[in-house]
């Protein structure tokens, strides 16, 4: 039996803001068996302009997955909303057949993997990005990662939330942005998380650079809780 | 008149005002939250939502899809039970129209339930401009109508005023101290309330069915006025949209199930009124006239179109009060009548959106919207279409159209992609200082690019 091979999708936010997220996802599908393959001619999902509504932009770009992935093996992207982009927008916009794309923590809990316990005696909050809750409808997937990587994970009291990033809405609204995340990292710190996780780069860069401006908890990717504990 | 238009930068800067307002913050935060619970219970407690989201969907749009024949046979049946009906092209039109049969009757005291559609026109405006008084008789709708205000939601129209500052407002109208208690302070406006509900020459209310097979209006109120407001003055005249029509009269089977249930989480309103015809012949109760406005005032943009479904629309606020945006804004933001998401996508296809051009960006499209929908209508995807349009029809930013071409051509190729982040790399120290970077800077932490790309490692 061959090694069953991958496509990792760094996606633009983690190939160039949070290259050690994607590294960690990298290390979480060879550590769990997979040969991982790492497309030379990946660069973006399309998504910036595609919710903007700039169409002919979001093709330009979105073509680039066309050209870098096959459909012949999965796509594991450690990211949410580019996950749905590539699910479920992708294929209409640029016209081409669906491909078989995994958002990274469904495809980890889809397979079964075992996880080291990472994270024994944490205590975090899960954050849901939108898409990944709303059009992939996966939010107990990380979730059960998390808790099989020995965490305590406590649910915020609001999870259904958005945290304001939503793309170019947090430089066209940031004063309505900034207030949705400070309520986001209150909640977490009300729930007494020692850290807020999620599967999501842009609420990651959203809710991270602002608890790090106004001081708040730390924001850490799942993909690093996992593979390095949410302390490290 | 009050204009549905928004001037662009107008949301955000009423947004700006409601974030400063703590009060506010805490009243719209916890009644918005009070009925999403309640409508996530109600759901929970019938025996199959989806089914029934569905069939309420499919019974909207089986009306939306042949309005004419419908808005026909309404008319046709509504007439032969004695009824008037008057199709207005406009809000002029159908302020006119009103203040014309007003008039007619000689009247000076109007009574009032709530309804959007008198609100999308500015009824009460032209009503005074003729001199003829308007009284709101909603609860909420009255207490702001007292301070001058407006609603800033659907179901709930006053859930910004504290019962402290209703107290001054009815003190001054009893010219007496009223206790700012619930039952005092109740007992206050049916005292005020009754008396117009019995003096009133003409009572106005919405619609929120029309029913085409038998000519019958359906209203829902909790507070029981529109039923004094309908059946009391001897002119009954009921405002809705011409979207609002739905083929029989099993049809409101699926839309009473979840229209309540999805405003404020009850299993029926206390009150469910279907009018038929005005009084008849040996009747002891109703009106001598009855008249049915059907306002189209940009309606008939959206049929035929991709946007066809928002004319589902049953106003009950479930998307308002799921909404991140809204609650961080609540309604005046969004304009002086329809707020949150479905006044996000609908305003703008009211009035063009040119006229609208902020309401489609003034939303993280986090879908929230789209699930809490009784009648599935795709929200946050109808705003992403209104996106689209605003850059295809050149409404939007030329800076931005010209920013979003560079960027895709930079980034159609792996050697353009890294051109464009090694450049950034080298202009790091201004990412914090210029354009959209500058406005991102203003309360958040610049993120660095790392130092060398995922793809550098590799």
């Amino acid at each position: 039996v061959s090694t069953q091979r991958v496509q990792l999708f760094a996606t633009c936010l983690g190939d160039l803001v949070f290259p050690q997220a994607v590294a960690d996802a990298d290390l979480l599908l060879r550590e769990a068996g997979f040969e991982v393959e790492f497309p030379r001619k990946q660069v973006c999902c399309g998504q910036p302009a595609f919710n903007s509504g700039h169409r002919k932009a979001a093709r330009r770009v979105a073509r680039t997955v066309v050209r870098a992935f096959s459909r012949s093996l999965p796509v594991v992207v450690p990211s949410g909303s580019c996950a749905t982009m590539v699910a479920h927008y992708l294929p209409a916009l640029v016209g081409v057949e669906p491909y078989d794309v995994w958002e990274l923590s469904a495809f980890l809990d889809d397979r079964g993997v075992q996880l080291p316990a990472r994270n024994e005696g944490r205590t975090v909050a899960y954050h849901d990005s939108c898409h990944m809750l709303r059009e992939l409808r996966v939010s107990a997937q990380p979730r059960r990662l998390l808790e099989r990587s020995g965490a305590e994970v406590v649910m915020l009291p609001r999870p259904d939330l958005c945290c304001g990033f939503g793309g170019t809405f947090s430089v066209r609204q940031p004063e309505i942005s900034l207030a949705m995340a400070d309520d986001k990292l209150a909640a977490a710190a009300a729930v007494r998380a020692e850290a807020l996780v999620t599967a999501d780069p842009g609420c990651l860069m959203h809710l991270g650079s602002r608890a790090e401006q106004a001081g708040g908890l730390p924001v850490v990717h799942l993909a690093s809780a996992l593979a390095q504990g949410v302390a490290a | 008149m009050r204009k549905l238009e928004q001037a662009p930068g107008r949301f955000r800067e009423v947004a700006r005002r409601k974030l400063a307002d703590a009060r506010v913050q805490a009243a719209v935060e916890v009644s918005t939250a009070r009925l999403r619970a309640h409508r996530l219970d109600a759901w929970g407690a019938l025996e199959d939502v989806e089914e029934l989201r569905q069939r309420a969907h499919d019974v909207r749009m089986q009306a939306v899809r042949d309005l004419d024949r419908y808005l026909a046979d309404f008319t046709r049946a509504l007439e032969a039970r004695g009824g008037v009906v008057k199709v207005c092209a406009t809000a002029e039109e159908a302020c006119a129209y009103v203040v014309e049969v007003c008039r007619r009757r000689g009247a000076g005291l109007v009574a009032k339930s709530k309804s959007m559609a008198s609100e999308e026109i500015g009824l009460n405006g032209a009503l005074e401009a003729a001199g003829i008084k308007p009284v709101e008789t909603d609860l909420g709708e009255y207490v702001l109508q007292l301070a001058g205000e407006h609603p800033v939601h659907i179901v709930a129209p006053a859930i910004e005023k504290t019962k402290e500052e209703v107290a001054k407002l009815f003190s001054t109208i009893e010219k007496r101290e009223v206790p700012a208690d619930l039952e005092e302070l109740t007992a206050s406006a049916r005292r005020q309330l009754r008396q117009v509900f019995l003096t009133a020459d003409v009572g106005i209310t919405g619609a929120n069915f029309a029913v085409a097979e038998t000519g019958t209006i359906v209203t829902v109120t909790n507070e029981g006025n529109a039923r004094l407001v309908s059946s009391l003055p001897p002119v009954h005249i009921a405002i809705t949209g011409i979207e609002r029509l739905v083929p029989r009269l099993v049809d409101l089977d699926p839309l009473l199930q979840l229209l309540a249930r999805s405003g404020t989480g009850q299993p029926l309103t206390s009150y469910t009124q279907l009018i038929t015809g005005p009084r008849r012949e040996g009747e002891q109760d109703g009106p001598e006239e009855l008249h049915v406005v059907f306002l189209e005032n940009g309606r008939r943009n959206l049929l035929g179109t991709k946007y066809e479904e928002m004319l589902a629309c049953i106003r009950c606020g479930s998307c308002l009060n799921v909404c991140p945006v809204y609650r961080k804004t609540a309604g005046d933001a969004y304009g002086p009548v329809y707020s949150g998401p479905m006044g996000a996508v609908l305003v703008p296809l009211l009035v063009g959106l040119r006229n609208a051009p902020s309401l489609p960006h003034a939303s993280s499209l986090c879908g929230a919207c789209t699930e809490a929908c009784p009648v599935k209508i795709p929200l946050h995807e109808l705003l992403l279409e209104l996106r689209r349009d605003l850059v295809e029809r050149r409404v939007g930013s030329l800076r931005e159209r010209v920013a979003m071409t560079f960027w895709s051509i930079l980034w159609s190729r792996v050697p353009g992609y890294r051109l464009s982040t090694f450049a950034s790399r080298l202009g790091q120290p201004l990412a914090g200082k210029v354009g959209p970077g500058k406005v991102w800077a203003g309360g958040r932490g610049v993120p660095g690019l790392s130092r060398r790309r995922f793809r550098d490692w590799k």
